[in-house]
């Protein structure tokens, strides 16, 4: 037991070594601005989450051609192991002392709370002559209050996973209105199928997407935050899962647990709302088992949500303050972020503007020949607008606290976006920002 | 310990007369202690000192507006810190959580880590080694890799345990709301009975064997021996496992931290530990370093209260 506090430290004293190690803007040489010399060497450091597994182009071999192709702007990227919330912490804490790389991933939902809590290097004069390389929507993520911070990577936006096969054997299909899908729910359950997942782990980002899609719960008024979780499409959302697990229709397996990737290879869910960028992690979920039975739709009108689609993560790159290069950052940011066939094999929806993404071979094996990269793209055309609040990450946690209280029927659905409201609330005020009461 | 030392070295610097050979040797004392003392003082004090120091700040936004203007002052706050922790109700419901869990875990853990050095230590067989490396086993396998392995080991789909009550018609849900504090102290059990053991071992092969030569000269049976002689002698390192697994145990953050991944039913604020790291990371309101710093004081200051109580009570117990 001696051993917990040894090894927090040892875990300290381990980031602390990595931070240390992570040179810095300033360390390339020059004090002094960007533009001064033209043939002056620059170092710009990158970190980022992309997952670099086994059959990826990895993050280094992209960064190795860019430092080919252009000798004096030299890029070096590192791979944060560990989760966001404490890349967030870590790159606060290198921000104020000073040694914060250059540019970092960031993710959309965070992008505000890390403008507030001042991390972010304003590169609006930059940004402009990239914006024709990238969808509007994901670009325009990437500002706050009218300033641009850094570049988008990859959009995330919630479609509709399904075993195609075992529809066919039970005799239904993709729902299209909200009562079809729960018809269809129960239809499947009788069979001791789940085609809908309640994953609350997940509840912080899914069901604030699917309320997403069909209006925002932040609005500004007047620079003062107005709030609303309790929208027409929250109480939707809410209905539709009560519904479901009432009449036990809906599989709760946490979706990072084991038991949902055990659940997707007996068979017994063969449905669920995801992300794109889920698509290869629920090949590797599934197993060989399933190969050739998946397919992606679009989400049918089961949430009020008229066609629409809600944003579940994606991700930017963000100029971190403190950077003294922001213009080569920048030109070298809206190469990386539009490398797109490199990208996609890192299993990302692209955000750059490219009508031709394709399909990976694997996936399209896998996904029966689909080209799932045109359903992801047509969702992304298809995603409502969704301004997040600067602390998001709290209310995430407070609608995680209430969905697995709600999965086992202690709590009621709606309690999910009534801790949202109160714990979005009481962030704003914990972060001494204006709320229009 | 240190303060010990500097206050004798003053007294002897204060005589008037020291020689050559003794000033060398104060030297290389400290010297020796040097590669403790740095370290001591970078690891363990300077982030105390600034932790106190952080509990009384907070980090607000002053530039207004829905975005607060890009930066996050450091603004000096009192007490409000400490005010919150102790009036919030997550903080101590956490360390409601982690007492049951102290109140089961450790007796049961103590108890069972005794009474396999008393059996080792009375085998006297030729495999005591094997023995002893086997019961220590578990403690080399890194705590959150035991958490991660104990996860698919309780997982309903896929756990062989699971499998094997299922043939006797037992369903159980070691995630149950009333059963994941036990599926925690098992994890711990396993991991920290053989280490406990080592400790218990180690002191019952100090025990002078004369003394039970006396003993069974005096008529004394083996389990005599062991009430009488081994237990009252091994007194002192029960209460160096106690004090360690109290304290561990109030900082319980592996388990609960890797089991939150398969059940969200155990919040980002369980045991204090954790409230602690999500509060800094800001997935909790108050967020920030500030309150993180004032749970983690608040929290230290109850560990020492109990473990200082616990000494307390054990040493009137024994000299009663």
């Amino acid at each position: 037991m001696v051993s917990l506090n040894k090894r927090i430290f040892a875990s300290v004293a381990a980031v602390a070594a990595l931070s240390m190690g992570l040179a810095g803007c300033g360390s390339s040489g020059s004090d002094s601005n960007a533009s001064s010399d033209p043939n002056e060497k620059v170092e710009i450091t990158y970190m980022h989450r992309l997952p670099d597994n086994a059959g990826m182009t990895t993050v280094d071999s992209i960064v190795k051609q860019w430092n080919k192709e252009h000798p004096n702007i030299h890029v070096k990227a590192t791979k944060f192991n560990g989760n966001a919330s404490d890349m967030i912490k870590k790159l606060e804490t290198d921000v104020k002392s000073g040694n914060a790389p250059d540019l970092a991933q960031v993710g959309y939902s965070e992008l505000p709370e890390v403008y507030t809590k001042g991390m972010l290097e304003d590169v609006t004069q930059y940004a402009e002559q990239y914006k024709s390389d990238f969808a509007s929507g994901p670009f325009n993520l990437m500002q706050v209050g009218g300033k641009y911070y850094g570049l988008p990577q990859d959009t995330g936006p919630l479609v509709y996973f399904y075993n195609k096969k075992a529809f066919d054997d039970l005799g239904i299909s993709v729902p299209k209105t909200q009562s079809e899908l729960l018809d269809a729910a129960k239809k499947a359950a009788a069979a001791g199928k789940y085609i809908m997942s309640f994953q609350a782990d997940e509840a912080g980002n899914m069901l604030t997407g699917l309320a997403g899609a069909s209006g925002e719960w932040y609005t500004i008024k007047d620079d003062a935050w107005v709030v609303n979780t309790m929208t027409k499409g929250s109480k939707s959302v809410a209905k539709v899962f009560q519904d479901l697990l009432d009449s036990k229709a809906v599989a709760t397996n946490p979706r990072w647990d084991p038991s949902f990737d055990a659940s997707l290879q007996k068979e017994q869910l063969i449905g669920t709302v995801g992300a794109a960028w889920e698509a290869p992690l629920l090949m590797q979920s599934i197993g060989e088992s399933g190969k050739g039975n998946w397919a992606v739709a679009q989400l049918g009108d089961w949430f009020d949500n008229a066609g629409k689609t809600g944003p579940d993560g994606g991700s930017g790159v963000a100029v971190l303050k403190g950077c003294k290069h922001s213009k080569e950052a920048m030109e070298f940011l809206d190469w990386f972020n539009t490398q797109v066939d490199a990208l996609i094999s890192q299993g990302l929806v692209v955000a750059a503007n490219s009508k031709d993404a394709k399909t990976p071979e694997e996936w399209k094996t896998y996904y029966d020949g689909q080209d799932i990269m045109q359903e992801f793209i047509k969702a992304n055309e298809n995603m409502g607008q969704f301004t997040y609040i600067p602390g998001f990450s709290a209310v995430a946690t407070a609608m995680t606290d209430a969905a697995s209280k709600a999965s086992t029927g202690s709590q009621s659905m709606l309690s999910i976006f009534e801790a949202a409201q109160s714990t979005s609330i009481d962030t704003l005020k914990d972060y001494g920002l204006s709320i229009a009461e | 310990m240190s303060a010990t030392t500097q206050t004798a070295v003053k007294r002897r610097g204060s005589s008037t007369k020291r020689s050559k050979a003794f000033r060398r040797e104060e030297r290389t004392g400290w010297a020796f202690m040097a590669p403790f003392c740095i370290l001591f003082l970078v690891v363990f004090v300077i982030p105390i000192i600034w932790a106190i120091y952080q509990s009384f700040f907070q980090q607000v936004a002053t530039g207004g507006g829905a975005y607060g203007g890009g930066s996050l002052e450091n603004k000096f706050v009192g007490f409000a810190n400490f005010q919150y922790v102790v009036t919030s109700s997550a903080f101590w419901q956490g360390i409601g959580r982690v007492l049951i869990y102290t109140v089961i875990q450790v007796p049961l853990m103590i108890i069972v880590a005794l009474a396999l050095a008393m059996l080792l230590d009375s085998l006297i067989v030729k495999h005591v080694s094997g023995f002893r490396l086997l019961y220590f086993l578990p403690y080399a396998i890194p705590g959150v890799v035991a958490s991660i392995i104990w996860v698919f080991l309780y997982n309903d789909q896929i756990s062989p345990i699971v499998k094997f009550l299922e043939m006797f018609g037992v369903h159980p849900d070691f995630f149950a709301s009333n059963a994941v504090i036990a599926s925690m102290a098992n994890i711990t059990t396993w991991t920290f009975t053989g280490y406990n053991m080592l400790i218990f071992l180690a002191a019952l092969q100090a025990i002078p064997h004369e003394l039970y030569e006396a003993a069974r000269i005096d008529g004394a049976n083996g389990w005599q021996i062991a009430w009488r002689i081994k237990l009252p002698n091994v007194r002192g390192a029960a209460l160096l496992a106690m004090l360690l697994s109290i304290v561990g145990t109030i900082q319980l953050f592996n388990e609960p931290q890797v089991m939150q991944t398969a059940d969200p039913s155990i919040s980002d604020s369980f045991t204090p530990m954790m409230m602690a790291l999500n509060t800094s990371r800001g997935s909790l309101t108050p967020k920030g370093d500030g309150p993180a710093s004032a749970i983690a004081i608040v929290m230290a200051l109850i560990a020492g209260l109990l473990a200082a109580a616990y000494a307390i009570v054990e040493r009137k117990v024994n000299e009663s």
